[in-house]
């Protein structure tokens, strides 16, 4: 049996008393591409959230790595999800105040600290993104496909076992957004992370391993390839 | 270096800028207020310490004085010589008498001493401002500087003294002759009430005018360096015999000095008001800061930072802005305190106020003075204020949700 990483078993969530979606079961396993897609205001980015327990579900559970963790502490969470989970937004969200390299460890300063060898992967990282030599340059002068860039490989920081990637390549044109696109999955393919790409393109959905579909609520499988193929 | 307190730094001075605005802003005002109360502090401190000197030095360190003339004066005064606490004693006596020159009369306080030992026990010298102490055993009378103005007496003039004693005139037959004195100096100390009604005449001759007989008012004494006057008060205050009574100069003076302390303490909670108003700013731009970082506040929580770890990091803001702005403040109180003189003297010019000050503030030169405690106290009010201003944000920060923050896109 392959190994589960995160699981939603049933899971509802409804805003007040307006439903978002229900009955949702969803898993990812180890080094599993999962692309979720749906019309805007589906709740797609709920979903994501839900299941990195930024927003706590209305019913059903979250299982991190076989523990349920639905009714945890968010202190307990907050140690837990950076291990777990690295996250890349539409809009990058890099800390304009810091530069380059300092937004890239800056994950590893929360978890644990940093140290030379976090230096050396970040700079390792940078090079595979071909922004080598670009380490202290502040954000503000970066393009926008640089800044996803380094989103990305801040995503990849802290090793995590599950990438989620929330419209990545949104703001991004098609040539930038093919780019960064197939250098999400080749870095999560390189260190052995799942990937869960929320995304409006279906073309991007269908390079995942798994496709799925919100809409109405409920959670279609669109299409599963097997690894191999 | 913990995550929240590097982030903290870092949002107040960013990596390839010196100082954003706001930083110089909210550093400014702190250094401001920091400094003006600083200054003010500083400066009412130099006025106390004029002043304690001016009393010192005019009253001595304690003061053996009785509701009754002493009549075993030299008794007494053998017996204060020999305690080891005790550097130097001046016996006197003191009554009021009516003075006058040139028909312009005057009622002023006469105190008899005895100069030389007088001179052991204040520093009498010091304050002269006119004339020499040289002919004042043989007939002089020393004035204080405002009876000399009210008199209109300069240095070598002469006053009549009528004392209590001359009015007794049983027969009421015979004509009463002042004694008269020559005016052998004038001293000023600066301390209003030490200057203003004042005559030191020879003790014999204040004896004679009183009709003393020899006795004495009080004791006059100075203490060896490091003798707390208060303490040994109390304790020569058990040896002595009432109604004869020893004072220390805080004793004598409590209420002026009560009225300087109140004054300061007050001086430096209205002016904490300007530190106040910074700590307001600072949490005004601070919390206009979380509204701003919001999404950045989601993705900390994304990344595994906790809410209170988010509030902490607004906390520190406060703490750093507190903690700058004091370290720039306190030297730019240092700075003005150096140059104050001539700060007072280019604003004086400007304004035309001269005399007025010198007849109101009576100095030409500010003093001033400050020490290691007064410092602690401005900064850390003013790294508590700013701490303090940076709770509303910090408490804002830790509310926001995540998933909230981060759907903000």
């Amino acid at each position: 049996m392959s190994n589960i990483i995160a699981e939603l078993r049933d899971v509802r969530k409804n805003f007040q008393d307006s439903l978002i979606f229900s009955g949702i079961d969803l898993w990812i396993e180890e080094g599993e591409t999962i692309g979720i897609c749906g019309d805007s205001g589906s709740g797609k980015t709920t979903l994501m959230n839900v299941l990195g327990m930024l927003d706590r579900p209305s019913g059903g559970s979250v299982i991190w790595e076989g523990n349920d963790v639905t009714g945890e502490r968010s202190s307990k969470l907050s140690k837990l999800r950076p291990k777990l989970f690295g996250y890349i937004f539409q809009r990058c969200n890099l800390i304009p105040e810091l530069n380059v390299l300092e937004n890239l460890l800056f994950p590893r300063r929360i978890v644990t600290g940093v140290e030379q060898s976090d230096v050396d992967f970040a700079k390792n990282l940078l090079k595979r993104v071909s922004m080598s030599g670009a380490e202290s340059r502040n954000i503000t002068t970066l393009s926008g496909g640089e800044r996803q860039r380094v989103a990305v490989v801040r995503a990849m920081m802290n090793h995590p076992k599950i990438i989620i990637a929330d419209e990545p390549t949104g703001s991004l044109d098609e040539r930038s957004a093919d780019a960064v696109m197939d250098m999400i999955v080749g870095l999560c393919g390189e260190y052995g992370s799942a990937l869960l790409l929320i995304t409006h393109n279906g073309r991007f959905a269908k390079k995942m391993n798994t496709s799925h579909k919100l809409h109405g609520g409920k959670l279609e499988k669109i299409h599963r390839w097997s690894r191999e193929s | 270096m913990k995550w929240y307190t590097y982030l903290a730094i870092k949002q107040l001075f960013p990596t390839g800028k010196r100082v954003s605005f706001f930083t110089a802003i909210s550093v400014l005002g702190v250094a401001l207020g920091v400094m003006v109360l600083f200054v003010v502090q500083s400066v009412m401190d130099g006025f106390q310490r004029n002043i304690r000197q001016a009393i010192v030095g005019t009253q001595g360190d304690l003061r053996v004085d009785s509701k009754s003339p002493i009549m075993d004066g030299d008794d007494v005064d053998t017996f204060l010589k020999s305690l080891p606490e005790v550097a130097a004693t001046a016996k006197y006596s003191y009554g009021i008498a009516m003075m006058q020159r040139d028909k312009r009369p005057a009622f002023p306080i006469i105190k008899g001493i005895d100069l030389e030992n007088e001179l052991r026990v204040v520093d009498l010298q010091k304050f002269i401002k006119c004339g020499t102490l040289e002919n004042f055993d043989s007939g002089g009378v020393i004035l204080s500087g405002e009876l000399a103005r009210w008199m209109r007496a300069n240095v070598g003039d002469s006053v009549e003294i009528y004392s209590p004693k001359m009015m007794e005139n049983e027969d009421g037959d015979e004509v009463i002759l002042p004694k008269t004195l020559e005016v052998a100096a004038i001293f000023e100390t600066g301390y209003h009430h030490a200057d203003q009604n004042i005559a030191l005449l020879p003790l014999d001759v204040m004896q004679e005018l009183y009709g003393l007989n020899g006795w004495i008012h009080g004791i006059g004494i100075k203490l060896k360096p490091n003798v707390r006057a208060e303490k040994f008060a109390f304790e020569l205050n058990k040896c002595l015999n009432p109604p004869i009574l020893a004072e220390s100069w805080q004793e004598m003076n409590r209420d002026l000095l009560f009225a300087l302390k109140t004054e300061k303490t007050m001086m430096f909670f209205v002016l904490l008001f300007i530190l106040l108003m910074a700590a307001f700013s600072i949490a005004g731009s601070l919390t206009i800061s979380v509204v701003r970082k919001t999404r950045e506040i989601g993705l900390i929580g994304a990344l595994g930072g906790t809410a209170k770890q988010c509030a902490a990091c607004f906390m520190v803001q406060g703490l750093v802005l507190g903690i700058v702005g004091s370290a720039i403040g306190i030297p730019l109180g240092m700075a003005v305190i150096r140059f104050r003189n001539d700060i007072v003297s280019a604003f004086v010019k400007l304004c035309r106020v001269e005399d007025f000050m010198l007849k109101f503030y009576a100095f030409s030169n500010m003093p001033a003075q400050y020490g290691a405690r007064d410092i602690f106290v401005i900064v850390a009010f003013a790294i508590a204020l700013c701490c303090i201003a940076g709770i509303l944000p910090a408490l804002k920060a830790a509310k926001i949700n995540p998933a909230e923050a981060l759907r903000n896109e």
